[in-house]
């Protein structure tokens, strides 16, 4: 019974961080319509830009924070406006844009790398603390804190989509990009803004992991693999439903490794995606349209 | 000293030049967006190097490398047969992961993360290829081979029939060509050469682990051929030679070794967009990526 506690609370904390680098993700996605993998870089870079400005540069945690999610927001809107707006000026495939996205991934890993090296950083602002004892799963407040925010950021992005003007921008836009042109929407405008809002989601899955695990460059690649494949196997059409198969993945994973020597998490998540994209591209929850092939 | 260095990255070049030519049959001629080719690589490299360790003679493993790796490229194809485009791409990709994470935890058989280390140089016919010199003829003969190959490949009523399947798929069926058949045929062509070169890779670098075959690759695999200009086999040979090349003129400015490798892999990296941002047909590209 404690094991079966112990693995939904972990399930729960892995999918909460991977529905965090979903959503945004999925956010693009639905609004641009190409795979933007260099998501992953701005996963990394929260983490990095936490490390530098609070741990090197001393300055105050929450202006620290505060910090790290404006540049993330900025290096969101850099790359759309400086790598992918002039790809698609050129008439670009989504092929190519995806390619792109590759590229800047594997840049951004390796900028990381050359300027904070290769071993394993720690931000440090938390000692490591007890855990407490819900029904039988150990949590440590950290964990709790990152289930917490997850939900609360996934609520208020709910709010902003169905409730503000821009929500209903960025939605017109994922549902026809035509009419919603027609209608008066800027394009260019709306998909700026996803790129911001979805990177700065990124930066908060960042600072959450930087503050409870190790740093290591290439985290970026491997939690954006997993937020892929999140939203993959709920709909990566749909912000809901690639946080909805978030959660499953992170449950899945951390089942699985009942049955599997726990080497195999990755494993899982990568079988998991192939067979989705194999057998049910359109994920669990989405809507087929949005699906090409 | 600096006789050797080249020889080495002769070899490197020659074995690449296999794996480059080998994807732009398949990525570029038939336009099957292959991001997952590395995968034949580390398949035929593992295959090669367990089967000589457990005594099989190098010849048989060299060609059961580029045999299993077809066989992978088989099922690839028919896994994905109804994917297109973008999904394709992902699926491919995704199959590439799949296999990495085969390598890293199969332990029994693959010694994961540990790698493989001591892999013996080959031996042909009780004719062993134990200097660099020799290697270096050996994977150039390979690579010569392979790219001639390819271009008589191309050129042939098959290779226009792959090209056809590029431009036009719906209009081949039409003519009541099984355009499976021509896409299944390409792939298996493709992996078996990316196989051999996975062979070539393991027996001269005599250490492989799974990290050879993961992403830095692929982006390594896909600048190469983007830059050299998709469905062009002197492309792939050009593009292989310019972006191994690059990178060494690193060694002149004498960069530390930690430095060393993230800079190679930005210079790639950076090198994919640039060119697709300015010059997207590469150096001698005929085709657009779509």
């Amino acid at each position: 019974m404690a094991i079966l506690a112990q693995l939904t609370a972990n399930g729960i904390i892995a999918g909460s961080i991977y529905a965090l680098v979903a959503c945004g993700f999925s956010l693009i996605f639905t609004t641009t319509r190409f795979i933007h993998f260099a998501h992953g870089v701005a996963v990394a870079a929260g983490a990095y830009l936490l490390l530098a400005l609070f741990s090197s540069l001393h300055l105050p945690f929450i202006v620290a924070v505060v910090g790290t999610l404006i540049l993330s927001a900025a290096l969101g809107v850099l790359m759309h406006r400086g790598i992918y707006v002039p790809l698609q000026n050129r008439k670009a495939s989504s092929v190519v844009l995806l390619i792109s996205s590759l590229g800047i991934l594997i840049f951004g890993e390796n900028l990381i790398q050359l300027l904070f090296g290769a071993n394993v950083r720690t931000i440090g602002y938390l000692p490591a603390s007890r855990g407490m004892d819900i029904i039988g799963a150990i949590i440590t407040p950290l964990q709790l804190t990152i289930i917490i925010i997850s939900i609360i950021l996934l609520a208020l992005l709910f709010v902003l989509m169905y409730k503000t003007n821009v929500g209903r921008n960025l939605r017109a836009v994922a549902d026809n990009k035509e009419l919603a042109a027609i209608i008066g929407i800027n394009h260019r405008k709306v998909t700026t803004i996803a790129f911001a809002l979805g990177t700065m989601l990124a930066g908060v899955a960042g600072i959450l992991i930087g503050l409870e695990q190790n740093l290591e460059p290439t985290m970026g690649t491997r939690l954006m693999l997993k937020g892929f494949t999140g939203a993959v196997v709920g709909g990566v059409s749909s912000v809901p439903a690639s946080i909805l198969g978030s959660y499953i993945l992170g449950l899945v994973e951390n089942f699985g490794i009942w049955y599997l020597p726990s080497g195999y998490k990755d494993a899982i998540a990568f079988v998991l995606l192939f067979l989705f994209l194999l057998v049910k591209p359109a994920g669990l929850f989405g809507k087929d349209k949005g699906v090409k092939g | 000293m600096i006789e050797a260095y080249l020889i080495h990255l002769a070899i490197l070049i020659a074995i690449y030049i296999v794996l480059a030519v080998s994807l732009d049959l398949a990525l570029g001629y038939t336009g099957l967006l292959n991001l997952g080719h590395v995968a034949f690589f580390g398949i035929g490299a593992y295959t090669s190097a367990l089967l000589t360790k457990s005594g099989v003679p190098f010849p048989i493993a060299f060609i059961a490398a580029g045999l299993l790796a077809s066989v992978f490229g088989a099922l690839l194809v028919w896994a994905t047969r109804k994917l297109k485009g973008d999904y394709l791409a992902l699926a491919t990709m995704g199959f590439s992961f799949v296999v990495y994470s085969v390598l890293l935890n199969w332990t029994s058989l693959t010694r994961g993360p540990l790698g493989i280390p001591g892999i013996t140089k080959p031996s042909i016919f009780g004719m062993a290829i134990s200097a660099n010199w020799q290697y270096l003829i050996f994977a150039g003969i390979v690579a010569v081979i392979v790219v001639l190959f390819s271009r008589r490949l191309v050129s042939s009523p098959f290779g226009r029939l792959m090209q056809a399947v590029r431009d036009d798929e719906l209009g081949l069926k039409v003519l009541g060509k099984d355009t499976f058949k021509i896409k299944a045929k390409a792939m298996m062509i493709s992996a078996a050469m990316a196989g051999i070169a996975g062979s070539l890779f393991a027996h001269y670098i005599t250490y492989i682990d799974p990290s050879s075959f993961y992403l830095n690759d692929i982006i390594l695999l896909l600048t190469i051929i983007i830059v050299g200009g998709i469905a062009s086999v002197k492309g792939a040979v050009m593009g292989t030679i310019v972006i191994l090349l690059i990178p060494e003129a690193l060694r002149f400015v004498a960069l530390p070794g930690s430095i060393l490798g993230p800079v190679r892999q930005m210079i790639y990296s950076l090198v994919l967009i640039l060119i697709l941002l300015y010059r997207p047909r590469g150096l001698f590209g005929k085709v657009d990526l779509s």
